[in-house]
Order: C-alpha cells, then sequence, then structure tokens
C-alpha cells in the first residue's frame, strides 16, 4: 500500500515535470550481481541510446535510477561482458547477472590495425581517454603532456598552430642542425595513426626551425572534441607492425563514432583568453638616459669615451621631442587575446548504420601581434554492418588551417626579440615615424594555409567464422601555401615577396586477412596478414623576390635576375613503399600468451641494395591471475608479466644522401654553371636505421581495481644513425654522410592510479601518478673519431656540443665558470711567468671578471680550456592527474614534471649583454634593464654569481658574458600545474525542461603555472638542445569559459 | 570481499612473496647489466706538437711547445720520458734539480722595496726541464752552459751531440706517446740585445760587414738616439751600418752574484761622462730599482733579477724590455731648447752586478748651450 501511494505521489511528481518530448521517467531499482550470486559494487549503469552514465551500483550491488519507460540500460563492469536491459513498462525492479569476461581489462588495444583484448596484449602502451583531453582549448601535445610515462613533451613554443617537441622513450637522433641559439635536433615525432591512416608529423618541421612553407602542424589540425581515444606504443614489439615510420613510437588517435539510436547533437564551445607571461622589466625615459651616461662616465677607460656622450643626440640632447620619450616597446608587441572555438557533434544510428559528423571552428590569436591561427575542420563518418559478416566505413576527413607567422619563422621571432629591445628613448610608432623592425613586425602580411581532404574507405567480410578480409582505401591531398608581402617601409625601402607552394599526396591502401580460432577454450590463436601500400608525392616550390616596384603591387612579378633571392623547388618526394607485415598469437586459457610478428618494408627510397627492411618482433605474456591457484588471492584484480623485443628499421636514405647534388656554380662567359656540390659526398651503401628494444613490463591491479600499477623497463638500442663524418680534404668532397653512430637508451617507467574512495561514495577521486626515468648513452661514432666529435658551434660566440661514447649523447662544450673574483689578489699566478691568468689576447683577469677554469694550467683561457658538462635531456618526466568528482561539480588538476636536465639560460645572457654598449646608436640603442634581481659584482670583496656588467670599455675583451660558459647552465626541472577544469553538470531533470540532454558548464585554466629552481622566464620554453631561446614565442596562460550542450 | 582470507595461511604469504620477488627481480636491472661503453676520458690519437724541435737559449727561462689536443680530455698527464742522446746514452742532464724562483704574487710595478719584490717569489727545487700540465716544456734559467752543454762551438750538430727525449701522455682514456722531440740548446746569451755575442762560441761578434776580419767587431746600439749632435763637428751623431758612433756594452763589472745595475757614459777616449749632464733624466724612475747611488762616473741600482721581472707591462718596460732613457737639453740656436733624448731597451736574464756603459766612440756629445 505505501509503495503505491508513493508510486502515485512519484507518477504525480514526474507529469508535472515531463512536458517535454521526452518520455515519462520511472525509478527503477536492482541489484547487480555476478554467476555466483555476489552483489557487485561499481558496476557502472548508462542509458544505451542515447549513451548516458547514470549511476553505479554501491557495495553490495544495488543501484537506483530514474529513466524514461522502454530505457535500454547499459551495464558495465571491468572484467565482466556488458550486458544491454530494456526496460518494460511498470517495471520497477529489475536483477542483472553479469557473466566474466574474456577480458579482465575490458579495454582493447590495437596491433597493426587489429582490435586485440589488452590482456594479451604484450607490448607496452598507454590509453588515454576521450575525458582526460576536454574542456582546454590548446593543442593536443599539449594536452598529453604528463600523462604517459615514457613520453616527453615540452611544450616548448606558444605559436599558433605549432607543436612542441615530443619523444617517446630518449632520444633517437643525435643529428644537430642550426648554430647558436638556433641548433635543433632533428625532430624525430612519433607516427600518428589517426583512424587507421598513418601520418607523418614532422613533416612540417623537417627544416627545424627554419621552416620553408607554413609549418602547421598536422596535429594542430585536429579538434580535441572529435577524439574518442588515444593510445601510445612504447615498445618494439607493439610498433614492429607499423614498419619503419614508427621507429619513434606510434600514436593512434581515435575520433568518436556514432553510436546513439536518438540522434545527438552535441555543441562545445569556449571562450578563452591569453595572455603573455611576464615581460622583461626595463627602465625607460629620462631614467634610462641618466642610467648610460652615469654608466659611461664611472666606467670610462678613456676620457674620449666621455666626450662621446656630446656626441650622441639621445643622450646629451635631453630636450630633443624626437628623443624625449619612454615608449614600452614590448608592449607594443605582446598582447593578450580573446579568442574562442566552436565545435559540432552530431552522431546516431544503431548497431547496423551509425553516421557522426564533427564539424569544427577554432580562432586563436597569437600573443605576439600578427601571429595567429584559425582552422575549420570536418569530419564525417558512416559504419554500416548490415549483419555480423559484413561491415563498411566510410569516412572524410576536411580541414582548413590559416596561420599567420607575422616577419617570423612562427617559432622563432627574432624581429620582435630585436625590437622589443629598442631603447625607450625612441619614438612609439606613429602615422610619420616607426622603427623598421617595428613595422617589418606588424605590418608583413603574412597568408598561410594548409587545405586537407582524406576520404577513407574501409569494408571487411567474415568469409568464414573466425576468418576476415578486409580491404582500406584513403587518399589524402595537402596543398600548403603561404605568401609573405614585407612592405616596403619595414625593408629599407623596398617592398619585397615571398611565396611558398606545397602540395602533397598519400595514396594508401591495406588489404588484411585476420584469423581467430578457439580450441576446446583452452588453446587461442589469432593471425593477422596485411600489406600496405604507400604512394606518397610531394612538390614544394619557392619564390623570393626582393625589390619589388611598390607596396600596391604584389604581383604577377617577373624575373629579375639581379633582385631574385632564388627559390626554385625545396622539396620533393615521389616515393612508393610496399609492406607486407604477418602477426600471429597464440594464448593457453588466456594465461600464457605469445605474439610473433613480422613486417617487411619496400621503399623506392631504400635504394637497390636493400629494397626491404625487416621488422620482426616477439612477445611474452604470463597472466598470473588466471591462475587457478592465484583465484583465493583475493587482494589481487590482476597481475602480469610482460616480455617483448622487437625491431624498427627506418631508411635514411634521400636523393641526395645516396646520388649528390647538383648546384648552380656561379658563371661563366655569360652562361650560368652547373656542377657538382663539393659539401656532401654520395653515399650509396647508406643503411637504415635500426631500433632495437627490449621490454619487459609488470602490470598489477589491486582491491578490485582501485590501485593499478603499470611498470615497464627497456632498453632500447639505435644503430646505425646518420652522422657527419668530415673527410680528408684530399678527397675533394667536405663530408659524408655515415651511418657508423649509435645511441642506446635504457629506462623504467612507472604508474599509480589510486582511486581511494569507495566506488558507492559520492565522491569519486582518482589519483594517477607516473614517472619515467631515461638515460642515453652515446655508444658508438664513426670510427676515426676514435671515441669523441666535438661539435663547434658555427657561431662565433656559440655554444658548442660534444659527443662521446659512454656518456649521455648530448652534452655541451663549455667553459667552466666558478664565480666572480672578488679581488685582483684573487686572480691566480702563474709561477714560472708570473702573470696572472688572463685572456688569449693578454687582457689579464681582475676583480669582477668571471672565474674559468683553467682546464689545462697554462694561465691562459683559450679554447683549450672547454669541458663536457651538462646534459641537455631530461633523465625524469612524468606528470600527475587528479579528479574529483562529488555529485555535479568536477575538478580535475594535470601537471607535468621535468627533473635533471641541463638548460642554458640564454635569456640572461642576452639581458646582460645589454649593458655592454651604452654609447649604442641606431640598431645598437638598447633598453637599459634592471639587474636588481642578479647577483652581480658590484665592487671589490663583494661574493657575486655573475661578472660585472657594466664594464663597457673591457667587455670586449674579457666577454664577462660570453654565451659559452656553465654561468648559464642551470637545472631545468620544473613542476608544471598544466591545467585546471572546474565544471558543473547541471541536473538532468532541470536541462530537460529546456529540451536540453544536457548542459555543462567549465571553467579551465592552462599553463597555471610552473614551479622551478631556473632563474629564467620558463624552464620548458628552451629548445630541443636546452638552450633558452630569447627570441623564442612566449607560451601564454590560457583562462577559458566553456559549455558543452547536448540535445 | 566475497572470501575470507586467512591471512595466517602459509600459501597466501608464499604466492604474495612470489610476486614481490618479481617486482624485486625486474627493478634490479641497471647499467652495468647492459654492457655499454664506460664513461672515461677521451684521450685522441691526434695529439701532436706543430714543432718538436726546441733550439732553447740556455740561462734564461725558455716555454716551448705548442700542443694540439685534438679535445682530448684534461687534465692530462705529461711526463718526459727516454731522455737521451743520439748515439743511445742517457741524457740526464736537462733533469738536474736546482733552486730555482717561483712566483706565488703577481709582480706589478709597484713594489717599493727589493724586500717587497722578494716576497712575491721563493726558491723552489724544480729540475732543469720540465713539462707542465699544458703540455708546455719550461727550461728554467737555471739551466747554464755549466749544467747542460750546448750545441759545438763549431757550428756542426751531430746526432750524437743532439738530445732527444719521448713524451707520454695519460688520462683515464688511455696512453699516448709523442716521441723523439729534439733538443739543441744555444749557449748562455745573457742579455738583450746581445748581437755583440757570437751564438756558437760565445765570443765576440764579428762586424757583419767584414765577417772575417779579427780586429773588427759588433756593436749593440741604442733603440733610439734623437737630437744628439757632435761636441765638434755640430752634426748629428749617427748609428747605421757603415758608422757607430754611440754604442752599448752590457757586462759585469764584478765577476760572481750581486744585485747592482750601474749605468755608466764614456766619452770618445773611454773617460767617464758625469751622469749628471744629462740633466733632463729622470734618475729616479729609469729602472725599478732602489737605493740610487750617483756619482761622477756612474748612476748605480740595487735591482732583482731578471731585468724585467716577468713580462707583465709596467712603467719601466717597453713591450716586454726594461726601458732606460737618457736625455739633456741645452739652448739651441737662436735661443730656443733642445732636447736630446738616447733610449736602450734591453733585458739581463742573469743575476750580478751589470753595467750597462754608452759609449760616444767617435765624438762627445755636445752639452754646451749655444751662444
Amino acid at each position: 500500500m505505501e509503495n503505491q501511494i508513493k508510486s502515485i505521489i512519484i507518477f504525480l511528481v514526474l507529469s508535472l515535470y515531463s512536458w517535454d518530448l521526452c518520455a515519462q521517467n520511472t525509478s527503477i531499482k536492482g541489484k547487480v550481481v555476478d554467476s555466483k550470486n555476489v552483489g557487485l559494487s561499481g558496476v557502472s549503469v548508462s542509458t544505451a541510446t542515447p549513451y548516458r552514465q547514470l549511476t553505479a551500483t554501491d557495495d553490495n550491488g544495488n543501484f537506483t535510477v530514474s529513466v524514461p519507460a522502454n530505457a535500454t540500460l547499459l551495464f558495465k563492469s571491468v572484467g565482466f561482458d556488458d550486458v544491454r536491459f530494456t526496460v518494460k513498462a511498470g517495471q520497477t525492479n529489475i536483477n542483472i547477472t553479469l557473466t566474466s569476461s574474456d577480458s579482465d581489462i575490458g579495454e582493447v588495444v590495437v596491433r597493426g590495425y587489429a582490435t586485440r583484448s589488452k590482456q594479451l596484449n604484450t607490448g607496452s602502451s598507454t590509453i588515454i581517454t576521450r575525458d582526460e583531453v576536454q574542456d582546454v582549448p590548446v593543442g593536443l601535445e599539449q594536452l598529453l603532456q604528463g600523462k604517459v610515462p615514457g613520453m616527453n613533451i615540452q611544450v616548448n613554443t606558444g605559436a599558433p598552430g605549432f607543436r612542441g617537441t615530443t619523444q617517446i622513450r630518449g632520444l633517437s637522433s643525435i643529428a644537430v642542425s642550426g648554430s647558436g641559439d638556433q641548433s635543433f635536433l632533428q625532430p624525430t615525432s612519433p607516427l600518428y595513426v589517426i583512424d587507421g591512416v598513418p601520418l607523418d608529423a614532422d613533416r612540417a618541421s623537417e627544416f627545424g626551425f627554419e621552416q620553408q612553407g607554413p609549418g602547421v602542424s598536422p596535429l594542430s589540425m585536429i579538434p580535441q572534441e572529435d577524439i574518442e581515444s588515444i593510445e601510445i606504443l612504447k615498445d618494439a614489439q607493439a610498433t614492429a607492425l607499423y614498419g619503419s615510420l614508427a621507429a619513434y613510437g606510434v600514436i593512434i588517435i581515435t575520433t568518436k563514432r556514432g553510436k546513439s539510436e536518438v540522434p545527438r547533437v552535441r555543441y562545445t564551445h569556449n571562450s578563452f583568453i591569453q595572455t603573455p607571461p611576464k615581460l622583461r622589466e626595463t627602465l625607460g625615459g629620462n631614467l634610462e638616459r641618466w642610467m648610460k651616461i652615469q654608466q659611461i662616465i664611472n666606467n670610462a677607460e678613456f676620457e674620449s669615451q666621455i666626450d662621446q656622450i656630446s656626441q650622441i643626440p639621445h643622450l646629451a640632447d635631453s630636450l630633443n621631442a624626437y628623443f624625449n620619450n619612454s615608449t614600452d616597446w614590448q608592449n607594443l608587441y605582446y598582447r593578450t587575446t580573446y579568442n574562442q572555438s566552436h565545435n559540432l557533434n552530431i552522431d546516431g544510428g544503431n548497431e547496423k548504420l551509425a553516421y557522426k559528423a564533427n564539424i569544427g571552428y577554432l580562432n586563436q590569436q597569437g600573443i605576439i601581434r600578427n601571429t595567429g591561427f584559425e582552422r575549420y575542420s570536418a569530419n564525417l563518418r558512416m559504419d554500416y554492418n548490415p549483419d555480423r559478416k559484413f561491415k563498411f566505413v566510410g569516412q572524410v576527413f576536411a580541414q582548413l588551417g590559416k596561420q599567420n607567422k607575422g616577419d617570423g619563422l612562427g617559432i622563432l621571432q627574432s624581429g620582435v626579440a630585436n625590437g622589443g629591445e629598442s631603447s625607450t628613448l625612441l619614438p612609439p610608432p606613429s602615422f610619420y615615424s616607426s622603427s623598421t623592425s617595428y613595422l617589418s613586425s606588424i605590418n608583413t602580411r603574412n597568408d598561410n594555409n594548409v587545405r586537407l581532404i582524406k576520404p577513407f574507405i574501409e569494408a571487411s567480410y567474415e568469409v568464414l567464422t573466425g576468418l576476415r578480409v578486409s580491404t582500406t582505401l584513403s587518399y589524402e591531398f595537402v596543398s600548403s601555401t603561404e605568401d609573405t608581402f614585407t612592405p616596403a617601409a619595414a625593408n629599407n625601402q623596398f617592398s619585397q615577396v615571398y611565396s611558398f607552394s606545397g602540395r602533397e599526396t598519400q595514396l594508401y591502401s591495406r588489404n588484411a586477412i585476420n584469423y581467430s580460432k578457439s580450441f576446446n577454450d583452452k588453446h587461442n590463436i589469432f593471425f593477422n596478414f596485411f600489406n600496405e601500400i604507400r604512394d606518397v608525392t610531394r612538390l614544394n616550390t619557392i619564390t623570393r623576390q626582393a625589390r619589388t616596384p611598390n607596396d600596391q603591387f604584389e604581383g604577377p612579378l617577373g624575373f629579375d635576375g639581379y633582385s631574385s633571392r632564388g627559390g626554385g623547388i625545396s622539396g620533393f618526394a615521389d616515393e612508393k613503399s610496399l609492406s607486407f607485415a604477418f602477426g600471429g598469437s597464440y594464448d593457453y586459457m588466456k594465461r600464457y600468451v605469445l605474439d610473433l610478428s613480422y613486417r617487411m618494408d619496400g621503399s623506392s627510397r631504400n635504394g637497390f641494395e636493400n629494397l626491404y627492411t625487416t621488422n620482426p618482433a616477439i612477445g611474452m605474456r604470463w597472466n598470473a591471475h588466471n591462475e587457478t591457484w592465484a583465484e583465493d588471492l583475493s587482494w589481487l584484480s590482476l597481475a602480469s608479466l610482460r616480455m617483448s623485443w622487437g625491431v624498427n628499421v627506418m631508411p635514411n636514405s634521400t636523393l641526395d644522401r645516396i646520388y649528390g647534388r647538383y648546384v648552380l656554380n656561379g658563371s661563366y662567359n655569360n652562361l650560368i654553371g652547373i656542377g657538382i656540390d663539393y659539401d656532401l659526398i654520395p653515399n650509396p651503401n647508406l643503411k637504415p636505421t635500426t631500433s632495437s628494444q627490449y621490454n619487459l613490463g609488470l602490470d598489477f591491479s589491486f582491491l578490485n581495481n582501485r590501485i593499478d600499477i603499470v611498470y615497464d623497463t627497456y632498453y632500447k638500442e639505435v644503430t646505425n644513425l646518420l652522422f657527419d663524418a668530415f673527410l680528408n680534404n684530399t678527397t675533394g668532397f667536405n663530408k659524408l654522410q655515415s651511418n657508423d653512430a649509435a645511441i642506446t637508451n635504457f629506462g623504467h617507467e612507472l604508474a599509480v592510479t589510486v582511486r581511494p574512495l569507495r566506488p558507492t561514495s559520492n565522491l569519486k577521486w582518482t589519483i594517477s601518478v607516473n614517472g619515467a626515468y631515461n638515460k642515453d648513452i652515446l655508444t658508438q661514432l664513426p670510427s676515426h673519431y676514435s671515441g669523441q666529435f666535438v661539435r663547434f658551434d658555427p657561431d662565433n660566440n656559440g655554444q658548442h656540443n660534444i659527443f662521446r661514447v659512454g656518456t649521455s649523447t648530448l652534452s655541451n662544450y663549455l667553459l667552466i665558470n666558478k664565480g666572480v673574483y672578488a679581488n685582483d689578489s684573487d686572480v691566480p699566478v702563474d709561477p714560472n711567468t708570473g702573470l696572472r691568468y688572463r685572456m688569449a689576447n693578454g687582457e689579464f683577469f681582475q676583480a669582477g671578471d668571471p672565474i674559468w677554469e683553467d682546464r689545462n694550467g697554462d694561465y691562459i683561457l683559450d679554447d683549450r680550456d672547454y669541458m663536457r658538462t651538462g646534459n641537455s635531456q631530461p633523465l625524469f618526466t612524468g606528470g600527475a592527474y587528479t579528479n574529483l568528482m562529488y555529485k555535479q561539480w568536477g575538478l580535475t588538476i594535470n601537471a607535468s614534471y621535468t627533473a635533471v636536465r641541463t638548460i642554458l639560460n640564454n635569456a640572461l645572457a642576452r639581458r646582460l649583454n645589454l649593458m655592454n654598449n651604452p654609447l649604442g646608436q641606431g640598431g645598437d640603442n638598447k633598453v637599459y634593464v634592471p639587474l636588481d634581481d642578479v647577483n652581480v659584482w658590484l665592487k671589490p670583496g663583494d661574493q657575486a654569481t655573475y661578472p660585472y656588467p657594466y664594464d663597457y670599455s673591457r667587455s670586449g675583451r674579457v666577454s664577462p658574458f660570453r654565451y659559452d660558459q656553465t654561468l648559464w647552465a642551470e637545472d631545468g626541472s620544473y613542476f608544471k600545474i598544466n591545467s585546471l577544469i572546474l565544471s558543473y553538470n547541471f541536473d538532468k531533470d532541470v536541462v530537460r525542461r529546456f529540451g536540453l540532454q544536457q548542459f555543462r558548464m567549465y571553467v579551465s585554466t592552462e599553463n597555471v603555472i610552473t614551479f622551478s629552481k631556473y632563474s629564467g622566464p620558463n624552464p620548458e620554453a628552451v629548445t630541443s638542445m636546452g638552450r633558452d631561446l630569447s627570441s623564442g614565442y612566449p607560451v601564454p596562460r590560457t583562462y577559458n569559459l566553456g559549455f558543452n550542450i547536448e540535445f | 570481499m566475497q572470501h575470507i582470507v586467512n591471512i595466517r595461511n602459509k600459501t597466501y604469504w608464499s604466492k604474495s612473496l612470489v610476486f614481490g620477488s618479481i617486482i624485486a627481480l625486474s627493478l634490479s636491472s641497471c647499467q652495468k647489466m647492459y654492457n655499454l661503453p664506460e664513461d672515461k676520458d677521451f684521450i685522441s690519437e691526434n695529439i701532436n706538437y706543430s714543432s718538436k724541435e726546441f733550439y732553447p737559449i740556455l740561462g734564461r727561462t725558455n716555454v716551448m711547445g705548442s700542443i694540439n689536443l685534438d679535445n682530448s680530455t684534461l687534465p692530462l698527464k705529461f711526463e718526459i720520458i727516454n731522455s737521451r742522446y743520439g748515439d743511445g746514452r742517457p741524457a740526464t742532464d736537462l733533469f738536474q734539480v736546482k733552486p730555482t724562483y717561483t712566483w706565488i704574487d703577481m709582480y706589478d710595478g709597484e713594489e717599493k722595496s727589493l724586500e717587497e719584490i722578494e716576497r712575491k717569489r721563493v726558491k723552489v727545487d724544480r729540475p732543469l726541464l720540465e713539462v707542465d700540465s699544458a703540455g708546455r716544456f719550461i727550461l728554467h734559467y737555471t739551466a747554464t752552459n755549466d749544467l747542460i752543454e750546448p750545441r759545438p762551438t763549431d757550428s756542426t750538430t751531430l746526432t750524437q751531440d743532439v738530445r732527444f727525449f719521448d713524451l707520454k701522455i695519460t688520462n683515464s682514456g688511455g696512453v699516448r706517446y709523442v716521441n723523439d722531440f729534439v733538443f739543441i740548446p744555444w749557449r748562455q746569451r745573457d742579455y738583450e740585445p746581445n748581437n755583440d755575442i757570437n751564438p756558437y762560441t760565445g765570443g765576440i761578434a764579428p762586424d757583419p760587414l767584414s765577417p772575417r776580419d779579427p780586429n773588427r767587431r759588433d756593436y749593440i746600439i741604442p733603440t733610439y738616439m734623437e737630437n744628439i749632435v757632435g761636441e765638434v763637428s755640430n752634426i748629428p751623431l749617427v748609428n747605421n751600418t757603415l758608422k757607430k758612433d754611440v754604442v752599448v756594452y752590457i757586462r759585469r763589472f764584478e765577476p760572481g752574484p750581486g744585485n747592482k745595475l750601474r749605468f755608466v757614459f764614456l766619452d770618445k777616449n773611454q773617460n767617464p761622462i758625469d751622469p749628471a749632464k744629462f740633466n733632463e733624466t729622470r734618475w729616479e724612475n729609469l729602472v725599478h730599482g732602489f737605493n740610487m747611488t750617483k756619482t761622477a762616473e756612474y748612476v748605480q741600482y740595487d735591482v732583482a733579477y731578471p731585468i724585467p721581472l716577468t713580462n707583465y707591462p709596467t712603467f719601466y718596460t717597453d713591450n716586454g724590455n726594461a726601458k732606460a732613457q737618457f736625455s739633456y737639453s741645452r739652448i739651441g740656436f737662436g735661443g730656443t731648447r733642445s732636447t736630446s733624448i738616447f733610449r736602450l731597451n734591453f733585458r739581463i736574464f742573469q743575476e750580478g752586478n751589470w753595467e750597462i756603459v754608452f759609449h760616444f766612440r767617435n765624438e762627445n756629445p755636445r752639452f754646451a748651450d749655444e751662444q
């Protein structure tokens, strides 16, 4: 009777409120049990159509939900098969029995384009679900930072549309190019496989900083709202089936599928503010003038230097209106920006036919003026499964990225860096006066477009039970253009034009046969055989013309031999590759698993000597928790031991490495001569880089999955690395690209996830911490270097690198700084000559000069006193993640850390060097920066860290702030709060009244705070060589307000 | 929890132990297990010297050898080994140990007394020839003709008279040898300029114009002369290849050790000229010396040898040499004051009581005012 009254009341209440399209809700109680009739806790209960999580069962397996009649409920729990249950009208109490599933971990992994149960996976991989990459409108790589042990992501540029560096399991390349601050390591990004099609993410950045063309990162083109899951494959067993492109790891991105019978429309909006980091402090206006005059007078060596003041108008003529300013130049270049993104996701369908459309728009203005990124994307997908045998997928990606790099190169903004250092006495830009660098940064019109379209179809058919054949075809077309027009005022009164046009196509096809069979429910086998065909073409052309007629006429332009700055074909590829791969797997009662795989990659780039490279792999796994004797260990949910070995072979060949190159080498008799390029001798015997890796992994799960531990240790040997071997000049050639370098990485990775509260608690709390230790050792160099090669920086005052076998690969080769001489008498005296320690040019050191270690003891500082020091690669990387859910509230904090890494604070070096020319005029007329925060030597007896900065007379002879010293070497360890997300999910019953299924609001900030002992601006914004690039693009902080609406 | 676990159950613990040991086993993997190349110093096979033949002058400190380390890791240990004559006899004379001045503080020319200078250097026992941590060979000034036999006076260099030695270079990366350094010393020349000494014999150098004439000799001349006119001829005194009016002798006025330096001026008859006649000379700052005694025949100082003490540029030096400048003035024609200057830049390497004699060989200088 009481129940009936309750039902009636509920009925009445519900009828009052349910005036929308939805059916009336019924309250349903129930219990979920396992096959032994024991209540199961923590089973997720959701509606199947549309998919929406409702609740989870309590300790005894009981649950209560409120759903419309005839709704289909979906019960899910780790280790059990999913159960669907349709509520009949009037039913209020249901009992559900879950049967133990084959996979104790419900997750699946993708191996060689085939889906496998994670329990049978012998390799090492980490899965990131969509929830972990939402709610923060920044690039995908930024969102992955600190989430995967062993994947070292450094967000070292804030340039919109560009990406930082990603390394999986340490260093895979030792090719260093460029000079000075701008030295960079050849990028070795992992292979990205997006919905089953591989994508080479390095293609936009193969020229390092000096990108030709737009340089839009392919990853920036994928809207995060469209991501279903991301899997990162780390060891060679996992990657071997992806062949040669996968030598640096594989990241598999799966976009969302349609899965709701009632069509769902989900709209996500983000409005975000990006603010520049704290800028350099400067002294402005008259203060700058007086500080400079004071410096000149106090430190003059000759009277003529003091007399010079009167010849410098901006110092002497304080009444001159032109020089009577206090201009904040940095403020003219940097700004706070307001940006937005929109994403619309429509999906629907049933098990037979499902469809999805995702349409996105992102507009991100750069914090440096005249830079920015805009993205339009569409991803349409259709899954058709008329019966269990036949499956068909059709998908189209279309993306348009528009980018503005200003007059910089994207990551590098040298013009802005120089312009921001201009003297504050100079007048701000105005109608009649302006500085060239300012005009160049602001008025250069840079228009970059990347247009990508990629149709994709896949069909598969199950010929016999367990035997499935499938075929996949995709064609990707990318068109990249860049047009830069520099107006005359910004370029010494002559306008100029740069134009880049690139076109790239990839035809990709895969045909596969899968077979799985189980014998007596004990022996299970799985075979996967597939081939891949890739046909990649690329053609990039450049036109550069200086001194074009005027600002109004931008083209078409004719050729002018005097003003043409060259161009022509800058990138060309025509690669055809054919691969065969075979993977076989056997397991006994899911306890003992053996994986074997073998892949052959043939490529037209390999050269005829070794057309096919081979990638074998073997993996084993022992699932101890499936052993009968482990059944009574109730605290143990999962215990597995994984072992694997595999090889990835990556060809190094390019046309010019194998065949040499012809270049224009001047003219003779009015004819342009074409001759051999004597820089690089052709090497037809170039071998492919081989990366072989051993992995040992342990997976544990305790107390009903409330504690998860994944541990991996690996040993990765990369041999046949490219290394320039300089040749004896009698050969006529300068260098040979040899294959004789090798490095070894080994390390440990640990990820721990803890859910400290009971699954039934209102408060849900997940803490996840991970860390990786990676050490790289150089094991081989070309033999004639006998174990060491010093890469002297081509820059005059550069920072050198040393490669020595047996040590960490990328060490610096610098002068060792041990402080500052407090007094003249502290300078050591040569007992033989009676002379003080001195520079090679004879300048004796004195108080206030840096103490550079005299390594060879000859009391002369010269290039023999360099020493191997530091390691630019971090030893420890990792992150932490915590998620708190209380009723409708959610709080997520992501953090990442990097530890034990040497970085060179070139930003500080540059700042201190600003002091060495107070007499500078024109382009050398720089700001005066306060040095109160820097421990500099000022008077005899001072125990300081940094030398005396104001002695402009001697600075040319002593160079106290030279770059090639350990004074700038600092520990680059940091702990960064990446993001902070607070969300509120409005009550379903309330939002339903407005015709919505869901309404969720969130606020988030990104790049929240970095804790570090580093004295420079940001220990993360350093190059892959660990150099703080003062001309880099600073990483902004993002404040975001966003919401999801679901109809 | 479905099952009640009896934690006293033995198998429960033993099974749990299995897992513990698996974890411990896998964590124990370390660098040594992988058998990677060790982190050791680099020592290049291309370490070499730009020249391996040394021709030092005895009796003065020589720093010799320019090594190309080819970026070998420092510090390196250098060791001279296998020192021998060309015919195989061991050559041990190079390594005789003598007390040698070494600097402990910097000499800067500001010292106010000899004692202050001596406080900045101490005598330490050092071998005559040694190699320092930078791979430079240092032949100390203590290596004199008596201790090291110089090259033969007849100007031959026969193999049996030539010393050879090898150099052993070590760091943790290994050992390299640089072999067959050649050591052929010149005999002592205790001062500069020394064009009046025959470098082979140590005797008087012949006149370059007629080298075979035993009656003629070469002379040191002042570094600079300006406006010195002859007393009788009233034309400027000159020094050139044909005619040398003012010459210099640098010689010991007393044998044996000492710390005096004397300046003497002789007229054409070898009679001393009163130094007071050089009336514009700054005698107090002529050299870095003390206790000046000025007589009608000479000016004498107490000094510290060698002169100059170091290469450090001081008030008393000019480009690594001591600088002694003398000048006098008189009233010239038409009542103008005419100043005359002569200067000698010199070095003296060995201790002793030295005198520097300026000899007006052909004609005396004119000191008298014009009427």
